[in-house]
C-alpha cells in the first residue's frame, strides 16, 4: 500500500482537482450513527425488527446496515487504505487470525453492559477473543422438500445425497470450497475423524459425479429455501438457519443434522472503526440473553451461551446448531484447515480449493 | 487536419486567430478530470498487475490455469454469439422501422428505444421473472400441454445467450438503423427503375450502404458483451462464467492482491486490441456512431482508404451471397416481407413481453413470483414507498445522477466545443480518448477506481460516486453536444464575430440556442447513465450511500420479492416521461444534424 500512494504522491497538482470532492465528504461521519454488516433476507429483517428498531428508538443512534455475504476482503482493503467504514463486521473463525493484526480492533470487553456481561460469562473462552466475539452459531446441513422425499424414504446422509437412483430429483450446492468438499469426501466413504487435511482431488472426483443433478450452486443463505419452495431443487444443501425458519412456519421442508457443520460467526470492530463505542453499544445490545432469546426465536439462528439457551422457548432451540442433540449428529468442522496456506503457498487453502471447484463447475 | 483550415478563406482565418488559440482551452477541464480519475486508477491498475515477484508473475498464474483461460475462450465465444444473434434480428428491425411509417413506426421505435433506457440489472430481472418455475413460459408451454412440468429453463448458457442478446439489441438495431435512415430513398427507387429486382436492389444498395452500421453494431455489441457481468452472473449457471465475474469473485479473496489486478489488466487489453483492430478496419468513428468529429477531408480521406477494401470484400461477398440469394429470390416477394415481419415480430416481443410481465408482477398479491398473480394488490407499492430504505436510496439515486448530470454536461459540453471548434491537431486521438470510458468494461473501472477512491476518502461520497458515473457520462454529452454544434452554422458565429461580437457572447446568442435542444437531451442521458449504474456503485458506494441499482442488486441476491417489479416499473415509468419530454428535443437535435 506504501508504494501505492507514492504515485498519488506525484502528481500533487491534480489532488488540488480532487480537493472539492473530498470536502463534500465530511458531512458523513457523525457519531450518531454505527455501520454493521447484515446478511439480509429474513434474518436481516428480523434484526431490524427485534434490534436494530428498538436500539435505534432507545439510544438515538441510527444503525446503518450494509448487506454483503462477506466481509474479510473488504476489511482488508479498508484496513490497507487506513479508511476502515464499518463498524461491526462478522467474519469467519479463520479470518479472526488472519486478519487479526492488519485490521481489527481489541474488543473492550469491559465497556460492555453488564447483562452482556452475564451472557458472556457461560461462553467458551474460545469464543470470546481479543478481537472477535460469536455471536451466531451458523449450521450447514441437508435439507429437503417433504412433499418430493416422504417420512420414512428421506436422504438422511451425504451418501444418500449423492445416491440419485434411491432419491431421485434436483439438488442444490453452496458455490463454495468449504462444506462440498466435506460432504463429497462423507459420501464417498472417508469418516468423519479422517477428514483433514482435505484430499482435494479425491473430493473434487466426487463432486463431478453430482454435478450433473445439481440445478444450482448457491451463494447466499437465502437462495436454497427459495429453490426448495419454488421447486427449483428437491434437495439442497444448506444453511439450517434460513431453512429451520421457514419448517417452523410450517414450509413443506425438513432438515437432517446428521453429517452437518457446524462453526461459528465472529464479530469483530475493523481497526478505526469510525464509531467504535456506538459498535460496543450493539455488541451489549445483541449480548442481552433475553434480546437474543427473543431473536432467535423469529430466526432460529443461535447465540453460543447457555444463559440465551436456557432464556429460549424449546421448541425453537430445537432447531438452534448449537442444540447438544444436533451437534451430536454434526461433524467437527475445521476453520484452522480452510484458513491456513495451501501447499501450493500462493493463497489459503480455502482459496486454493475454490479455485479448482469453480474449474470443475465451468466444465 | 490542414484541409479543415482552409475550408476558410484565409484573411478571415487570420483575424480570427487569437480567437481560435482558445476554444483548445476548452478541453482542459474534462482532460484533467478524465485524467485523475479515470486515466491514473487504470495506470495504477496495470502497475499492480505488474507488482508480483517478477512483472510476469500474476500474467503466468492467468494463461496457466485452465480455469481463466477457459472462462476467457468461453467468454469470446458467448459474445460472439450474441453478437451474431443481434445482428441477424436486429437488422430486420431497423428495416422494418424504416419502412413502416405512422404510428407502427413510432410503436415499433419505442418499442426499441424504451428498452435502451432501462436499466440492464432491469431487464435481466425481468428475464428471471419470465423465465423461472413458476414463470409464464413456463405456465404457458404446460397449459398447453407441451410439457408435463415446468421445465428448468433459467442458469443455462441458453438463457445467458437469450438475455445478452435481448439486452444488448437495441444497441444493435439504433446503430444499424442510423445508416438505414441516411440511405436516399431515391436510390433503392432508380435502382428499381433501372430494372433490378428486389433482391438485386438489396444487395448493391441496401446492403453496402447499411454495412458500416452493421460493423459498429456487431462491434459495439460484441465489446460491450465481453465485459458483461449482471446478466451472466443471475442467469447463468456454473457452466457459463464469463471473465468479468471471475474478477468480482476474486476480488472476494483476501490474496489476490496484484493477480486480480492482472485478471482486470487482460479484460482490459482484449477489450482494446479488439477495438483497436475494429477501428483500423472501421475507423475508430463506430464508437461514437459515427458522427465524425474530424474535418470533412478527414471524411474524404477515410472513404476514399476504405472503397478499395469494400470492394474486395463485396467482390467475394458476391461469389458467396448472390447464389444464396438467388435461391431465396424464387420464393417470391412476399417471402421477404414475412420474414422482416416475423424476425421484428420476435423482436420486439422479446424487448417488450418481459417488460410488460414484470409490470404485471408488481401489482400481485402472492409473495413470491408467480404468474399470473393469484390475485392484484397494491401491497408492494405500500412496501415500497413505506420503507424508508429504499426512499432513501431513491433520493441517493436521484440526487447523485443530477449532479453526476451537472459534472457531465458541463465538462463534456466544453470538451465538446473545444474538439469542434478549434483547430487543434489529432482531433480524432483526443475524441477517442475522450469517448474511451465507454468501451473500458465497467468491472475493470470499477476496480481501478476502489484504490482511488479509498485513497482520496471518495467511497460512499455523493460527489465521488458522481463523478465517478460522469466517466460514463462525458463521452455521452461529448458525443450529442459535438454532433449538435456541427449542425450549427459556422458562418453565423463568424458573422457575428465579424461584426465584434466577444466569443463569450457569440457563443451565448449564437451557439448556445442552436445547441440547447443537444444540451438538454445530453443531460437527460447523463442522469439515466448515473441512475442506473451498478457496477461501479458495487464497488465504490458505502453503507449510507445505497442506491436505487444497488438495493436491487441486494435484493434480487437475498430475497427475490415483487418489491423489485414495483421498482421495475416507477423506472419504465420515469424513462417514458422522460422520453416524452426529450422525445421533442431529440427530433430537433437530429433535424439539426
Amino acid at each position: 500500500m506504501v508504494q501505492r500512494m507514492t504515485i498519488w504522491r506525484a502528481l500533487p497538482a491534480l489532488a488540488v482537482l480532487a480537493l472539492p470532492l473530498c470536502f463534500a465528504q465530511g458531512a458523513a461521519a457523525q457519531s450518531k450513527e454505527v455501520i454493521v454488516q447484515d446478511p439480509g433476507g429474513a434474518y436481516g429483517e428480523s434484526l431490524r425488527r427485534i434490534m436494530y428498531g428498538p436500539f435505534e428508538k432507545e439510544t438515538g443512534i441510527k444503525v446503518v446496515t450494509v448487506q454483503e455475504a462477506r466481509s474479510g476482503p473488504r476489511l482488508k482493503a479498508q484496513a490497507e487504505a487506513g479508511k476502515a467504514s464499518w463498524d461491526l463486521a462478522f467474519i469467519f473463525d479463520q479470518e479472526t487470525k488472519i486478519l487479526g493484526d492488519c485490521c481489527l480492533a481489541e474488543i473492550d470487553y469491559k465497556k460492555l453492559s453488564e447483562s452482556a456481561q452475564k451472557t458472556l460469562a457461560a461462553m467458551p473462552d474460545n469464543l470470546k477473543r481479543p478481537k472477535g466475539v460469536a455471536l451466531q452459531v451458523i449450521g450447514v446441513g441437508l435439507a429437503w422438500n417433504k412433499d418430493k422425499y416422504k417420512a420414512g424414504a428421506e436422504p438422511q446422509s451425504w451418501a444418500d445425497f449423492w445416491d440419485v437412483k434411491k432419491f431421485p430429483g434436483r439438488r442444490c450446492m453452496p458455490a463454495w470450497s468449504r462444506f462440498t468438499f466435506e460432504a463429497a469426501l462423507m459420501a464417498d466413504g472417508v469418516p468423519k475423524d479422517k477428514l483433514y487435511p482435505i484430499d482435494m482431488e479425491r473430493a473434487l472426483k466426487k463432486l463431478a459425479e453430482i454435478k450433473p443433478h445439481v440445478t444450482k450452486w448457491w451463494t447466499t443463505a437465502a437462495q436454497p429455501p427459495q429453490l426448495l419452495l419454488d421447486g427449483e431443487a428437491d434437495m439442497c444443501m444448506a444453511y439450517t438457519g434460513s431453512m429451520s425458519k421457514f419448517a417452523l412456519e410450517g414450509a413443506p421442508v425438513a432438515i437432517s443434522w446428521n453429517q452437518g457443520f457446524v462453526y461459528y460467526d465472529f464479530f469483530s470492530i475493523p481497526k478505526g472503526a469510525p464509531n467504535y463505542d456506538n459498535a460496543l453499544k450493539v455488541l451489549s445490545w445483541r449480548l442481552d440473553p433475553k434480546r437474543a432469546a427473543e431473536l432467535t426465536s423469529n430466526f432460529p439462528v443461535a447465540l453460543p451461551s447457555s444463559v440465551v439457551f436456557d432464556a429460549a422457548d424449546p421448541k425453537i432451540s430445537g432447531s438452534w446448531a448449537n442444540n447438544p442433540k444436533n451437534l451430536a449428529q454434526a461433524i467437527e468442522w475445521s476453520p484452522d484447515y480452510w484458513g491456513a496456506i495451501s501447499p501450493d503457498g500462493r493463497s489459503t487453502n480455502e482459496e486454493h480449493g475454490q479455485e479448482k471447484l469453480n474449474a470443475l463447475l465451468a466444465q | 487536419m490542414t484541409a479543415a483550415a482552409t475550408g476558410f478563406p484565409g484573411p478571415r482565418r487570420g483575424s480570427l486567430r487569437g480567437r481560435l488559440a482558445s476554444p483548445v482551452l476548452l478541453l482542459l477541464p474534462a482532460g484533467l478530470f478524465l485524467g485523475f480519475i479515470y486515466l491514473l486508477p487504470v495506470i495504477d491498475l496495470v502497475r499492480l498487475s505488474v507488482s508480483g515477484p517478477t512483472w510476469s508473475t500474476f500474467f503466468e498464474r492467468v494463461f496457466s490455469v485452465p480455469l481463466y483461460w477457459d472462462s476467457l475462450v468461453r467468454t469470446m465465444q458467448i459474445s460472439l454469439t450474441v453478437a451474431t444473434l443481434c445482428l441477424l434480428l436486429g437488422y430486420p428491425t431497423a428495416l422494418l422501422i424504416r419502412r413502416s411509417s405512422g404510428i407502427t413506426q413510432i410503436l415499433i421505435t419505442a418499442a426499441v428505444i424504451l428498452p435502451y433506457f432501462i436499466a440492464i440489472l432491469i431487464r435481466t430481472y425481468a428475464w428471471m421473472v419470465l423465465l423461472g418455475r413458476n414463470g409464464p413460459v413456463n405456465k404457458l408451454l404446460t397449459g398447453l400441454g407441451l410439457l408435463s412440468e415446468p421445465a428448468q429453463l433459467l442458469f443455462s448458457r441458453g438463457t445467458v445467450l437469450l438475455g445478452m442478446t435481448a439486452v444488448l439489441l437495441p444497441i444493435m438495431v439504433l446503430s444499424i438503423y442510423s445508416s438505414v435512415s441516411r440511405l436516399d430513398a431515391a436510390l433503392p427507387r432508380a435502382a428499381q427503375a433501372s430494372g433490378a429486382g428486389p433482391i438485386a436492389t438489396f444487395w448493391r444498395i441496401m446492403l453496402p450502404l447499411t454495412l458500416p452500421g452493421m460493423g459498429a453494431g456487431f462491434l459495439l455489441v460484441f465489446v460491450a458483451a465481453l465485459g458483461f457481468f449482471i446478466t451472466p452472473t443471475l442467469l447463468g449457471g456454473p457452466g457459463d462464467q464469463m471473465f468479468a465475474m471471475h474478477i468480482v469473485q476474486q476480488a472476494d479473496f483476501i490474496n489476490s492482491e496484484g493477480f486480480l489486478q492482472a485478471l482486470a489488466v487482460v479484460l482490459l487489453v482484449i477489450t482494446l486490441l479488439f477495438v483497436g483492430v475494429a477501428g483500423h478496419f472501421l475507423g475508430f468513428e463506430f464508437i461514437w456512431g459515427g458522427s465524425k468529429a474530424a474535418s470533412p477531408s478527414g471524411k474524404a480521406a477515410g472513404a476514399g482508404a476504405a472503397t478499395p477494401r469494400r470492394s474486395l470484400l463485396s467482390g467475394l461477398a458476391d461469389r458467396i451471397g448472390w447464389p444464396v440469394l438467388r435461391l431465396l429470390g424464387r420464393l417470391g416477394p412476399a417471402w421477404g416481407r414475412w420474414t422482416v415481419l416475423v424476425l421484428a415480430g420476435a423482436v420486439i416481443a422479446t424487448l417488450i413481453v418481459p417488460i410488460l410481465v414484470v409490470m404485471v408482477i408488481s401489482f400481485s398479491s402472492a409473495s413470491y413470483l408467480t404468474f399470473p398473480p393469484p390475485g392484484f394488490s397494491l401491497r408492494w407499492y405500500e412496501k415500497f414507498f413505506s420503507d424508508p430504505n429504499w426512499m432513501d436510496a431513491f433520493r441517493h439515486s436521484a440526487v447523485i445522477a443530477a449532479a453526476s448530470a451537472v459534472i457531465s454536461v458541463l465538462l463534456g459540453a466544453s470538451a465538446a466545443m473545444g474538439i469542434v471548434r478549434s483547430e487543434i491537431r489529432g482531433k480524432s486521438v483526443i475524441m477517442l480518448l475522450l469517448v474511451s470510458p465507454v468501451i473500458v468494461p465497467p468491472v475493470v473501472l470499477g476496480l481501478s477506481l476502489y484504490s482511488l477512491f479509498l485513497r482520496f476518502d471518495l467511497v460512499g461520497s455523493v460527489w465521488g460516486l458522481a463523478s465517478a458515473h460522469a466517466i460514463g457520462g462525458i463521452p455521452l454529452v461529448v458525443i450529442i453536444v459535438a454532433a449538435a454544434l456541427q449542425g450549427v452554422d459556422r458562418r453565423l458565429e463568424q458573422a457575428a464575430a465579424l461584426h465584434g461580437a466577444s466569443p463569450l457572447t457569440v457563443f451565448r446568442t449564437v451557439t448556445l440556442p442552436a445547441i440547447a435542444p443537444g444540451l438538454a437531451a445530453a443531460g437527460f442521458f447523463a442522469f439515466l447513465h448515473s441512475f442506473d449504474e451498478l457496477v461501479l456503485s458495487l464497488f465504490l458506494s458505502s453503507a449510507q450511500l445505497k442506491t436505487l441499482p444497488l438495493m436491487l442488486w441486494a435484493d434480487i441476491n437475498y430475497q427475490l420479492n415483487p418489491v423489485l417489479a414495483v421498482v421495475s416499473s416507477l423506472e419504465v415509468l420515469l424513462v417514458v416521461i422522460g422520453l416524452a419530454l426529450a422525445g421533442p428535443v431529440l427530433a430537433r437535435t437530429r433535424a439539426g444534424a
